[in-house]
C-alpha cells in the first residue's frame, strides 16, 4: 500500500511555504506596530518642547490660555472637557440604562429586534452632523427656552445634551450586552419566590449586571470625551472657566475643540505648537486612563460570570450587607438631590429662594418614596415598567427629530444636479459634486492602505503571535490608538504628513490619516473574529494534515471573514463621516473642478458641511442637502454591516 | 515483521509541570479496533492526542519515548506532520464540521493534498460519504450547509471528512459523547465496517461500547497503562485488580 514509505513523512516543500507565509506575515504586522509605536512617539516628542519652556506644573494649573500673549494655562480647556462631560454622562446615563432595561427586560422579542438597531443608528450618524444638528436646532432652542440666561445659545448645556446624545449608544447597547449576560437562572430563581418581573429586574438583573453597566458608563465617557466637532459646534468655545463653576450657562472650550481651532494657524516648531501636541497628549492620557478601568472592570465581569460559584458567594454577601446601608444611601441620594437641585435653580434665582425650591424636591421625594412602599408590587411594576417606556419612547422621539428634522428639510435640496453639480456662490447654491467625489476617494484610499496591513496584522496577532510580552506591549499600543480622539490623529497627520514628509495638503495625507486611525479597530476586529472561531475547526483541519496557513486561509479566514467584513465596513463608515483628521491634512472649502492627482487636495462632505453651517451664512437648504447626502452615505454602510453580520448569525452557530 | 502498525514505546506526557503520560506502552494492530478505557483524566485522550501529534498545538507540552509508525519515530525531528495527519485521521468528541456545504466539507482534505480534478473529488465525495453510511441521506442536498445536519449526521461526515484523503489509522476521541443512543449505535456499526480497511483506535468511557466493538483493549488509570490485551479477556479475565473493579464499576 505503502510504496513511498521511506520517503512518505520527510518534510516537503509545502513546510518551507508554511514558514515563509509566517515571515511575510510577520513582516507586515511589524510595518504597523512600527506605524503605531511611531505616531504615539512623534506626539511625544513634539510636546517635549512645551514641558521644557512652559513647565508641566503651569501647564496643567495655569488659568489662562491665551497663546497670543504667550499664556498656555490648559486649566479652563483640561475643566472644559471634563465639565462637558460630566453633563452628558448625568444626563445620558439615566436614560441609557432606562432604555437598555427596557430592551433587554421588558420589551417584546419582536420590538427588541427593532429596538437594538434602532439605537445603533445614532452611533452611525457623523459627529459633523450631530454638531450641525446642534447648531441649527438644539442651540435656538435652548436660547429660546431660557431665554435670559442664554444670550447666543451656545453653551456648556449645549454641548452636554449633544454628548449626551452621542454617547447614549455606547451606553445602551453595553449595558443591554451586561444585562443578557446575567444568566437566566438569576431571573428564575427570584420570580420562583415571588418576585414581580421588575422587582426582579432591579434587585437582583441590574445589581448582578452592574460592573458591565459601569463599564457602559466609562465607555460613554470615553467617547464624549474625544468628541471634536460637535462640542466645538455648539459650546461657545471661550477659554474660560465658568463661573460659578456649575454655570451651566457659560460658554466653554474643550481640548479637543482647541486642537481643532488652533492646529491650522499655528507655526511649526513654535511654544504653540507644541503646547498643542502637549494637550493631544494630555487628552491620550486622560482616554487611555478611563479605557483602562473600562477594561479592568469589563474583565472582572467575565470572570465574575465564568466562575459562577464564587460569583453567587459574593453576590449574595453583597446583599445581605445592603440591607445595612440603604439607609445610609438613601439619606445620602437625597443630599445630593438637594444640593445639585439647589445650584441648577440658583443659576436662575437668589440664593434663599433657591435652598427653599430645593427643600420642597427633596422633601417630595422622601415623600414620594415613603409612599411608593405602601403600593402593592404589580402596580409598582405598571408605574416603573412604564416609566421605562417614556424613557425609551423619548430616545427614539429625538433620534426621530435629528433624522425626521435632516430628511426633511434636506430634501428639497436633494437633486440629481444637487450631486452632478459644483458648488457656487461659496456653497450657497449649487451642488457638492467635488465633495461627494471626494468623500468616495478618501473612502477607497482608505480601504487600500487600511484593510491589507490590518487585516494580516490581525491575522498574526491572533494565530501565530501567541502571548508573549512583546505582543501584549503590541496590543495595549493598539488599544491606546484604538481610543485616541479622532482630532488628535489630524493633529499627527499634519504635522508628520502635510509638513515634515511634505505631501502638503493632499488626498494622499487624509487617506493616510484615516488609514492610520482605523487600522486599530480593523486589527482589533480581525483579531476577535479570529478567536471567535472555534478551535474544533481548526482542529479538524489540521488533524487532515493541512499546514498552518491552509487551516488560516481556508478554514479560520472564511469562517471570520462576515465578522472582518463588518469590522471593516463600520470602521470605513466611521471614516466617511470624520471631520477632525481631514480638515488639517486634505480637504479645502472650494473646487470648480475634479483634481487629478493623489497629491492634491480634495472636497469632503463633513468638512464641507462643517464649513458651510460655521463660515456660510444664508446657505441653510444646501446645509440640510450636504447633511442628508453624508447621512444616507454613512447609514447606508451601516446597514451593510449589520445585513452581513445579522445574515452571518442566523447561518452559523458555533 | 509483525502486525503492529503502530508501537509506542514508554511513553512520557507532561503539561507544564503537570505530568500526564507514566511510560506507557501500547501495540496497536492493523486493521482491528483497539479501544482505550479508563477514568475522566487518566490520560486516554492526551494518549490518542499524542499518536498524530495534536499535542503539538498545546504550549509547554513535553513529550519523552517514541510512538513507532511503519518503523518509524513520529517524534523524529525530520518527520513532516502535516503528511502524519493525512495518515491517522481523527474523529472528535463534539462534531466539528466546517461552516461550508456537505461537499466542501469532504474535499477540503482532497484539495489541501493535491487533488483539484472535479471528477476525482466527486469520487472521494461519494466514497467517503458511502464509506460513513451518510451518502443515502444526504446525496440530494451536497451544496447545503453542514450545520444543518443532526447531531449523529454531523458525526458521520467529520467521519466522512476523515476518510476523504484515505488516511490509514483513525483516531476516534469519545466519538459518541454528544450523541444520543441512535445515532451512537450508528457510529458504533460503523466503526466496526470501517476495521475491514481502516486500523482504528477509540477513546471511549463507555465500557459496553468498548466491549462491543473493540478487538484490543487498554485499560488506563493516572496516566499508567494499567492493563492491556485482548478485548474477551480484559473484560471476562482481568489480570489486575484495578481493572476489574473499574470493569464492574466499583469506582470511576
Amino acid at each position: 500500500m505503502f510504496t513511498d514509505q521511506n520517503g512518505f513523512m520527510k518534510k516537503s516543500k509545502k513546510i518551507n511555504d508554511d514558514a515563509i507565509m509566517r515571515y511575510v506575515l510577520m513582516g507586515v504586522a511589524s510595518v504597523t506596530v512600527l506605524i503605531m509605536v511611531f505616531i504615539i512617539l512623534f506626539i511625544m516628542s513634539n510636546s517635549i518642547d512645551a514641558v521644557k519652556n512652559i513647565g508641566i506644573l503651569e501647564f496643567l494649573t495655569g488659568d489662562t490660555w491665551k497663546p497670543s500673549a504667550d499664556k498656555y494655562g490648559a486649566l479652563p480647556l483640561i475643566s472644559g472637557t471634563i465639565l462637558v462631560t460630566v453633563g452628558a454622562i448625568l444626563f445620558a446615563l439615566p436614560i441609557g440604562l432606562a432604555s437598555a432595561v427596557f430592551i433587554s427586560e421588558v420589551a417584546p422579542q419582536k420590538a427588541k429586534n427593532i429596538l437594538k438597531p434602532v439605537s445603533e443608528i445614532f452611533a452611525g450618524i457623523p459627529s459633523v452632523v450631530y454638531g450641525f444638528f446642534g447648531l441649527i436646532v438644539l442651540v435656538p432652542f435652548l436660547r429660546e427656552l431660557f431665554p435670559d440666561h442664554l444670550l447666543y445659545g451656545s453653551s456648556w448645556l449645549a454641548g452636554s445634551i449633544l454628548l449626551g446624545i452621542m454617547a447614549l449608544p455606547t451606553i445602551i447597547s453595553v449595558s443591554e450586552d451586561a444585562l443578557r449576560s446575567v444568566p437566566d437562572s438569576f431571573r428564575e430563581a427570584s420570580v420562583a419566590i415571588g418576585a414581580t418581573h421588575w422587582e426582579t429586574t432591579r434587585k437582583i438583573v441590574v445589581p448582578a449586571a452592574i460592573s458591565g453597566i459601569s463599564a457602559a458608563a466609562i465607555l460613554g465617557i470615553g467617547r464624549a470625551i474625544g468628541e471634536t466637532m460637535a462640542v466645538m459646534m455648539v459650546t461657545g468655545n471661550s477659554p474660560l472657566i465658568p463661573e460659578p463653576l456649575w454655570n451651566i450657562f457659560d460658554m466653554v472650550r474643550t481640548m479637543t475643540a482647541t486642537l481643532a481651532l488652533e492646529m491650522p494657524e499655528v507655526v511649526t516648531g513654535s511654544t504653540h505648537y507644541s503646547a498643542l501636541f502637549l494637550l493631544a497628549l494630555i487628552l491620550m492620557v486622560m482616554v487611555l486612563i478611563i479605557n483602562y478601568f473600562a477594561k479592568v472592570i469589563v474583565k472582572r465581569t467575565k470572570r465574575k460570570f465564568g466562575e459562577s460559584t464564587s460569583f453567587n458567594e459574593g453576590f449574595i454577601s453583597k446583599h445581605i450587607s445592603a440591607g445595612r446601608i440603604s439607609s445610609i444611601k438613601r439619606s445620602a441620594w437625597l443630599t445630593l438631590l438637594f444640593i445639585l437641585s439647589m445650584m441648577i435653580v440658583s443659576l436662575f434665582t437668589n440664593l434663599i429662594l433657591s435652598v427653599i425650591v430645593s427643600s420642597i424636591l427633596t422633601i417630595l421625594t422622601l415623600i414620594i418614596g415613603k409612599f411608593s412602599i405602601k403600593v402593592r408590587p404589580a402596580d409598582r411594576q405598571k408605574i416603573a415598567h412604564a416609566a421605562l417606556f417614556a424613557i425609551m419612547a423619548f430616545v427614539c422621539v429625538v433620534l426621530f427629530i435629528i433624522i425626521g428634522d435632516i430628511v426633511v428639510k434636506g430634501l428639497p435640496a436633494l437633486s440629481l444636479d444637487f450631486i452632478t453639480d459644483y458648488p457656487s456662490n461659496e456653497g450657497r447654491s449649487g451642488g457638492i459634486y467635488p465633495a461627494v467625489i471626494g468623500t468616495i476617494k478618501l473612502i477607497v484610499g482608505t480601504l487600500i492602505i487600511a484593510l491589507p496591513l490590518g487585516v494580516i496584522s490581525g491575522i498574526y496577532l491572533s494565530e501565530y503571535a501567541g502571548d508573549t510580552r512583546l505582543t501584549r506591549i503590541i496590543r495595549n499600543a493598539i488599544d491606546t490608538l484604538n481610543g485616541t480622539p479622532s482630532v488628535v490623529f489630524g493633529l499627527f497627520g499634519m504635522a508628520a504628513l502635510v509638513i515634515f514628509l511634505g505631501l502638503g495638503h493632499s488626498l494622499i495625507a487624509g487617506c493616510i490619516t484615516l488609514a492610520v486611525m482605523v487600522l486599530p479597530v480593523i486589527i482589533r476586529t480581525t483579531e476577535e473574529s479570529i478567536s471567535a472561531v472555534p478551535k474544533d475547526l481548526r482542529e479538524a483541519s489540521l488533524a487532515m494534515g493541512a499546514t498552518k496557513w491552509e487551516t488560516t486561509m481556508k478554514v479560520v479566514l472564511p469562517a471570520a471573514l462576515s465578522g472582518i467584513l463588518t469590522g471593516v465596513i463600520l470602521s470605513l463608515g466611521r471614516a466617511a463621516g470624520e471631520t477632525a483628521p481631514i480638515m488639517f491634512t486634505a480637504t479645502v472649502v472650494f473646487q470648480s473642478s475634479i483634481p487629478s492627482s493623489i497629491f492634491d487636495p480634495v472636497m469632503a462632505l463633513p468638512y464641507h458641511l462643517y464649513y458651510l453651517a460655521a463660515e456660510v451664512p444664508g446657505s441653510t437648504t444646501n446645509q440640510y442637502g450636504t447633511a442628508l447626502v453624508l447621512l444616507i452615505m454613512v447609514l447606508s454602510m451601516f446597514m451593510l454591516a449589520s445585513v452581513i453580520r445579522h445574515h452571518n448569525n442566523k447561518n452559523i452557530k458555533w | 515483521m509483525n502486525d503492529n502498525i503502530i508501537e509506542i514505546n514508554t511513553l512520557n506526557l507532561w503539561y507544564g509541570e503537570n505530568r500526564a503520560l507514566t511510560d506507557v506502552s501500547l501495540p496497536v494492530r492493523k486493521n482491528k479496533i483497539t479501544a482505550l478505557i479508563g477514568p475522566s483524566g487518566c490520560g486516554k485522550s492526551t494518549l490518542l492526542r499524542s499518536i498524530n501529534r495534536m499535542n503539538d498545538l498545546i504550549l509547554k507540552c513535553k513529550i519523552e519515548g517514541q510512538i513507532m509508525y511503519h518503523g518509524q519515530n513520529i517524534y523524529d525531528p525530520s518527520i513532516d506532520v502535516n503528511s502524519l495527519r493525512k495518515r491517522i485521521g481523527m474523529i472528535f468528541q463534539k462534531p466539528n464540521p466546517f461552516p461550508m456545504s456537505i461537499r466542501d466539507n469532504i474535499t477540503y482534505g482532497p484539495k489541501i493534498h493535491g487533488i483539484t480534478d472535479e471528477k476525482e473529488l466527486d469520487e472521494i465525495v461519494e466514497r467517503s460519504l458511502m464509506q460513513a453510511a451518510l451518502w443515502n441521506e444526504v446525496s440530494d442536498r451536497l451544496n447545503q450547509s453542514a450545520l444543518a445536519l443532526s447531531g449523529g449526521q454531523q458525526q458521520r461526515l467529520c467521519i466522512a471528512r476523515a476518510l476523504s484523503v484515505s488516511p490509514e489509522v483513525i483516531l476516534m476521541d469519545e466519538p459518541t459523547s454528544a450523541l444520543d443512543p441512535l445515532a451512537t449505535s450508528k457510529i458504533e456499526d460503523l466503526a466496526c465496517e470501517l476495521e475491514k480497511e481502516y486500523t482504528v483506535i477509540i477513546v471511549t468511557h463507555n465500557m459496553q461500547q468498548a466491549s462491543r466493538i473493540s478487538d484490543y483493549t487498554g485499560f488506563m488509570y493516572i496516566g499508567k497503562m494499567i492493563e492491556f490485551g485482548d478485548t474477551e479477556s480484559i473484560f471476562n479475565r482481568p489480570t489486575e485488580n484495578l481493572t476489574e473493579r473499574y470493569i464492574t464499576g466499583r469506582f470511576g
